[in-house]
C-alpha cells in the first residue's frame, strides 16, 4: 500500500515544478514588457502556492526563502514597488534558488545555504526601499517563523473565568454561530450561562437577523484565556468580548494578564467602541509586540466591502488567462503561419521583381509586413514553447543514481532550466541527455582514487548547461574528468576497422571517433552507460532532430559534449543544394561534413556504384539527382560537391550535387499531407522565390545505397575492398 | 447523526489531496474544487455543511467565491472557513468583509483544521 | 381551540426571517409551538422566540412550547434559556416573569 502521504509529497513537488515554470515564464513577460496584470498575480501565485505546500510539509528552509519572495512579489503586485530589470534581476535569481530549495527539498539534498541567504540579504534590501513607500514589511517577522504555533505563555488560571460577549449581526452574518461558540466553551469545563436578553427590541420592530442578546458566561476550567480566545478565534471581530479571570482583582492594570499574548494568528481587533467599560481593565488582549490595532469603523467595513467587491470584479476580468487548446488547433496554426511566411517571402520577391524600389510605400509597407509576419511566426511558436526545465528536473535523480552505482561523487550543476524550446523537441531531448550525463559520469569522471592521486577535487562535477545560439537551443554536458583518452579511442577504432592503423587525425577528429556505431573504449559494458547503447545511438536520435552532438575533450581536464538543436520541428536547418537544375534541401543535422572528392579517392564497386576512401575506410557516394529519378547519367564526382552525411544507424554516404547555395531555414510542409509521400523525399518547403524546394529524406537515401551494394554494409565493404 | 461533507476550494492539487486525506480520516465527506467558479458549480448540485476555501486561486479567487456564497439567501448560515498562507490583516479583513466564517493559516495542522471545522458547523 | 406553528427542523440565520414572519401573522392569538422536529437552533431564531414570548406577553395571549425535541431542549439550555422562557401562560397575567 502507497503511502499517501507520499503520494501528497510527490504531487506537490510536480505541482513546483509546474509552478517554477510559471513563475519562470511570468518573471522573463515582466522583464521584457509583455506582462500583463493577471502575469504578476500568476507570478505570485506561484511563489504563495509553492509557500503553502511547503508548510504541509514541513519544508521550513523553502517556506522561508519563499515567503521573503512573496513579500516582495506582494509589493510589485500592490504597487509599492516598482520591478524595475534590477528588482526583475534579483526576482529571476530568486526563482533559481527557489527551483534549487524545491530541487533539494524533493531529493533530501543539499541546499547552498550561502547562497540562499545573499539572496536573502539582497530581498531585504528591495522590501526596505518598498517599506519607505508602502506599508510597513511585516516580512522579517513573517520570515523568523511566523508559522511557528506559539502557545501563548499565559499561566494556567486557577479556577473561574467570567467571559462577557455580545456578538454582532455581523458574527452571524458569516455563519458563526452562538450556541456553537458555548459548546466549545462547555468542552473546556464547566460553564454556566447567564443570557442578557435587555436590549430585545418589541417583535415587529426587531430585525430577525439583526441581534440583540449578550451572554456572561462563568467558566470553571484550567485553562488558560489563550484556550478561551481560541474559541473565539474566528469571531473576535464581530463581537465585543471580554474576559476576566476572576481570581484576579478587579481593576487590575491592563496587560499584566495578558502580557506576551502574541499566539493569536486569528486575531481581529475589537472596534473601541464595542468594548463595554466593565470589561476595559483586563480585556481586549491586544498583544503588546502586534501591530497597532487596526480600528475597524462600519464605514470601513463598508468600504471594504466594496474595494472587495470591486476586486473581485477585477479579478473576474483579469483571471480568465489560460486556455487549454487541442494541440491540433496549434499545430494548424503554425502550418498557416508557414504558409504566410512563404507568402510574404513570394510577395517581396515579386515586388523587388516588379522593378518597385526600396523607398517606395510599397516596399516599406512590406517590410512592416515582413515584420509582422516573423512576429506572428515568433509567437505562435512560443505558444509550444517550454522552458527545459522539466526534462532537466530529471536529471540531479539521475545523477545521484550513477554516483552511487559508479562510486563516485558527484556534483551536479545545471543552468539555463528556462530555456525554452518547442515542447516537441523537449520531449525528444530527455534520452540523449540521459545518456550524456551517464556518459559524462561513468566515463568522463575517474574513479575517486584516480582524481585523489592527480590532485582533482573528490567530488566530480558534471555540469549541464541550455541555451539559446543562432536560433538553436545548444545544451552541453561538461565533466571535470580526464577528457578522452584519445590513444585508447584511436587504437580502438583501428581495431574496429573504422580508420586505417595510418590515418591522420586531428584530436578533435579522434574525439568524435565515439559517435561511431558500437564504439566503447569502457573494457566491458557497464551497467549504467548502458548494455550496447553507445553515443553513435544519441548521435542517432539528435540527428533525427534535426540536431547536433560533437565532443571536445582537453585530457586531464575535461570533456564537453554539446548538442545542437533546432528550436522546434516545424522549421529545419538545412542546406539548399542544387542536383541538375533542381533545388533541394539537405538536413544540415545530417550533414558531417563537405568534401571536394578527388579522383583518386573514388573507386567503382559495382556497374553504378561508386565508393570514397576516406580516413582508412570507404563510404558508397550517391549521384541525388540520379537516385531521385532526374537524370539517367551519373554525375562526374571531380566535378561535384559531396556532403558526407549520415543516416539512422550511424550509416554514412557520400551526396553528390552540382552545388551549395548555402544555409538557410525553411518551413516544413508536409509532402504527404499536400501531395503524396515521394520515396527519398522528407518533405517540401517553398522558397523565397515561390518555387518548391524538396527536402531530402537522407535516411532513405543512404539505405538505398545500401540495397543497391546488395545489402552489404560500409564494413562489408571495407572488408572486401580494403587493400 | 449523519456525516459532515466538506466543500473544499483549492488550486493546489497537493494541497486537495492533503485535504481530502487528512479530512477523510477525521470522519467527513469531502468534496472538492479547484477554484471559486468550479467550487459554485459544485455549490449548485449540493450543499455541503462546511466550506473550506483557499485565498489566491485563478479564475475566481476566495474572496469573490465567499461573496457568491453569500450572495446566496440559502447559503448564508454555510460557514465558510479560509484556509490559506496569507497572514496580512488587510486580507484577513477583506476575507471577513465577505462573508467568510473563519481564517486558518497553512501550513494547517490537520487537528486544527478538523477542530475549526467542528467549531463552526453545528 | 388555538393556532399551532410547527418549528421547522434547522433554526439558523436563514430561518430566521422565516420564523420572525411566522410569529408576526399569528400576534393577537393564543398560539402553541410545535418544537418536536427541531435539530439546531441559532441564537437567532432564539431572538425571535424571545421576542415572540415578549409578544405575547404584552398582548395578554398564551403560548405554547409543545414537545420540544431533545436538540431544541439542549441547546436552549445551553444558550443560557429555559422553555418557560418562551412561553406564556395569560391565565396568570400580571406575574413577572424573570427575563
Amino acid at each position: 500500500m502507497e503511502d499517501p502521504m507520499a503520494a501528497i509529497r510527490e504531487t506537490f513537488f510536480q505541482e513546483c515544478e509546474e509552478q517554477l515554470a510559471e513563475l519562470e515564464s511570468g518573471l522573463i513577460a515582466m522583464e521584457n514588457g509583455s506582462a500583463e496584470v493577471e502575469t504578476v498575480n500568476a507570478v505570485f501565485r506561484a511563489v504563495h502556492s509553492m509557500k503553502g505546500g511547503a508548510g504541509i510539509f514541513s519544508l521550513d528552509a523553502l517556506v522561508r526563502f519563499a515567503h521573503v519572495f512573496e513579500t516582495a512579489l506582494d509589493k510589485v503586485r500592490s504597487g509599492t514597488l516598482v520591478a524595475t530589470p534590477a528588482v526583475l534581476s534579483v526576482f529571476l535569481r530568486a526563482a533559481d534558488v527557489l527551483a534549487d530549495l524545491v530541487r533539494a527539498a524533493r531529493e533530501n539534498g543539499k541546499v547552498d545555504e550561502a547562497r540562499t541567504s545573499a539572496m536573502v540579504a539582497e530581498f531585504d534590501q528591495i522590501n526596505e526601499i518598498a517599506g519607505g513607500v508602502g506599508p510597513a514589511p511585516q516580512s522579517s517577522a513573517a520570515a523568523g517563523g511566523v508559522f511557528e504555533e506559539d502557545p501563548a505563555p499565559d499561566s494556567v488560571a486557577r479556577s473561574c473565568w467570567e467571559i462577557n460577549y455580545t456578538p454582532r449581526a455581523e458574527l452571524y452574518a458569516k455563519a458563526n454561530e452562538t450556541a456553537i461558540l458555548l459548546r466549545e466553551l462547555r468542552r473546556l469545563g464547566e460553564i454556566e450561562v447567564r443570557l442578557d436578553t435587555s436590549l430585545l427590541p418589541e417583535l415587529s420592530e426587531m430585525d430577525p437577523e439583526g441581534s440583540y442578546l449578550s451572554w456572561h458566561i462563568k467558566l470553571k476550567a484550567d485553562c488558560n484565556e489563550a484556550d478561551i480566545r481560541h474559541v473565539f478565534e474566528f469571531v473576535e471581530d464581530d463581537c465585543a468580548l471580554s474576559i476576566t479571570p476572576p481570581d484576579e482583582p478587579q481593576g487590575l492594570i491592563p496587560g499584566t494578564v495578558i502580557t506576551g499574548d502574541n499566539g493569536f494568528k486569528f486575531e481581529f481587533f475589537p472596534p473601541p467602541e464595542m468594548e463595554e467599560p466593565e470589561a476595559e481593565p483586563v480585556a481586549q488582549a491586544v498583544p503588546a509586540t502586534a501591530p497597532q490595532p487596526q480600528v475597524i469603523q462600519p464605514s470601513m467595513v463598508k468600504s471594504q466591502a466594496v474595494e472587495a467587491i470591486a476586486a473581485k470584479a477585477e479579478s473576474a476580468a483579469a483571471a480568465p488567462v489560460t486556455i487549454r487548446v487541442d494541440l491540433d488547433r496549434v499545430d494548424r496554426m503554425i502550418d498557416l503561419v508557414g504558409e504566410l511566411v512563404i507568402n510574404e517571402a513570394m510577395l517581396s520577391q515579386r515586388v523587388l521583381e516588379a522593378g518597385i524600389t526600396r523607398a517606395s510605400g510599397v516596399a516599406m509597407a512590406l517590410e512592416e509586413l515582413e515584420h509582422l509576419t516573423r512576429e506572428i511566426q515568433d509567437s505562435v511558436m512560443a505558444i509550444r514553447a517550454q522552458p527545459v526545465r522539466s526534462v532537466f528536473q530529471r536529471m540531479p535523480r539521475l545523477v545521484r543514481e550513477v554516483a552511487a552505482q559508479t562510486g563516485k561523487q558527484v556534483r551536479l550543476i545545471m543552468e539555463g532550466e528556462n530555456t525554452e524550446v518547442d515542447k516537441t523537441v523537449i520531449e525528444r531531448i530527455a534520452d540523449p541527455l540521459t545518456h550524456m550525463i551517464r556518459n559524462a559520469i561513468d566515463h568522463g569522471l575517474e574513479s575517486t582514487e584516480t582524481r585523489i592521486e592527480s590532485g582533482k577535487p573528490v567530488e566530480g562535477t558534471v555540469k549541464l548547461t541550455a541555451l539559446h545560439r543562432s536560433g538553436r537551443i545548444v545544451l552541453e554536458v561538461s565533466d571535470d574528468g580526464g577528457g578522452i583518452n584519445r590513444a585508447r579511442v584511436k587504437q580502438k577504432a583501428v581495431e574496429n576497422g573504422v580508420i586505417a592503423p595510418d590515418a591522420q587525425l586531428t584530436d578533435d577528429e579522434i574525439d568524435n571517433l565515439i559517435f561511431l556505431p558500437g564504439f566503447s573504449t569502457a573494457a566491458k559494458v557497464s551497467d549504467i552507460s548502458g548494455r550496447g547503447v553507445g553515443m553513435d545511438v544519441v548521435r542517432q536520435s539528435v540527428a533525427a532532430l534535426g540536431g547536433r552532438i560533437s565532443i571536445s575533450s582537453r585530457p586531464g581536464q575535461g570533456s564537453i559534449f554539446t548538442l545542437s538543436l533546432p528550436l522546434t520541428l516545424a522549421v529545419l536547418d538545412g542546406m539548399v543544394v542544387s542536383a541538375r537544375g533542381h533545388t533541394l534541401i539537405i538536413p544540415l543535422g545530417a550533414i558531417v561534413e563537405t568534401l571536394k572528392p578527388r579522383a583518386a579517392d573514388v573507386f567503382p564497386l559495382d556497374r553504378d556504384l561508386n565508393v570514397l576512401a576516406l580516413r582508412g575506410g570507404y563510404v558508397p557516394m550517391v549521384d541525388v539527382a540520379a537516385s531521385l529519378g532526374y537524370c539517367d547519367q551519373f554525375i562526374e564526382p571531380e566535378q561535384s560537391v559531396a556532403l558526407l552525411v549520415e543516416g539512422e544507424g550511424g550509416v554514412r554516404a557520400v551526396l553528390l550535387v552540382d552545388a551549395i547555395h548555402g544555409q538557410r531555414q525553411v518551413v516544413i510542409k508536409s509532402l504527404e499531407a499536400n501531395y503524396r509521400a515521394v520515396p527519398g523525399i522528407a518533405a517540401a518547403t517553398v522558397m523565397g522565390d515561390g518555387r518548391v524546394a524538396l527536402i531530402l529524406d537522407v535516411d532513405a537515401v543512404v539505405r538505398n545505397a545500401r540495397s543497391e551494394t546488395g545489402g552489404r554494409t560500409p564494413e562489408a565493404l571495407i572488408l572486401a575492398e580494403a587493400p | 447523526m449523519s456525516t459532515t461533507t466538506v466543500l473544499t476550494v483549492d488550486d493546489s492539487r497537493a494541497m486537495r489531496d492533503m485535504l481530502r486525506h487528512s479530512l477523510a480520516a477525521a470522519g467527513f465527506r469531502v468534496i472538492q474544487a479547484e477554484d471559486g467558479l468550479h467550487g459554485l458549480e459544485m455549490l449548485a448540485e449540493e450543499m455541503p455543511d462546511v466550506i473550506v476555501t483557499d485565498i489566491n486561486m485563478p479564475r475566481m479567487d476566495g474572496f469573490g467565491f465567499i461573496e457568491a456564497v453569500r450572495k446566496d439567501e440559502t447559503r448564508k448560515a454555510l460557514p465558510v472557513l479560509v484556509l490559506t498562507t496569507e497572514v496580512d490583516v488587510e486580507k484577513k479583513n477583506r476575507a471577513r468583509a465577505a462573508g467568510a466564517t473563519g481564517w486558518i493559516v497553512k501550513p494547517f495542522d490537520p487537528v486544527k483544521l478538523v477542530d475549526a471545522i467542528r467549531r463552526v458547523s453545528a | 381551540m388555538s393556532n399551532a406553528l410547527e418549528l421547522p427542523s434547522i433554526l439558523d440565520l436563514v430561518a430566521a426571517p422565516t420564523l420572525h414572519e411566522a410569529f408576526i401573522n399569528r400576534r393577537g392569538e393564543a398560539l402553541a409551538v410545535d418544537a418536536g422536529g427541531v435539530q439546531r437552533l441559532g441564537a437567532q431564531c432564539l431572538q425571535v422566540l424571545l421576542a415572540a414570548r415578549a409578544a405575547w406577553v404584552a398582548d395578554g395571549h398564551t403560548l405554547q412550547l409543545e414537545n420540544p425535541s431533545e436538540e431544541f431542549f439542549t441547546t436552549l439550555e445551553l444558550l443560557g434559556a429555559a422553555p418557560e422562557d418562551l412561553t406564556h401562560d395569560a391565565k396568570y397575567d400580571g406575574k413577572e416573569i424573570a427575563a
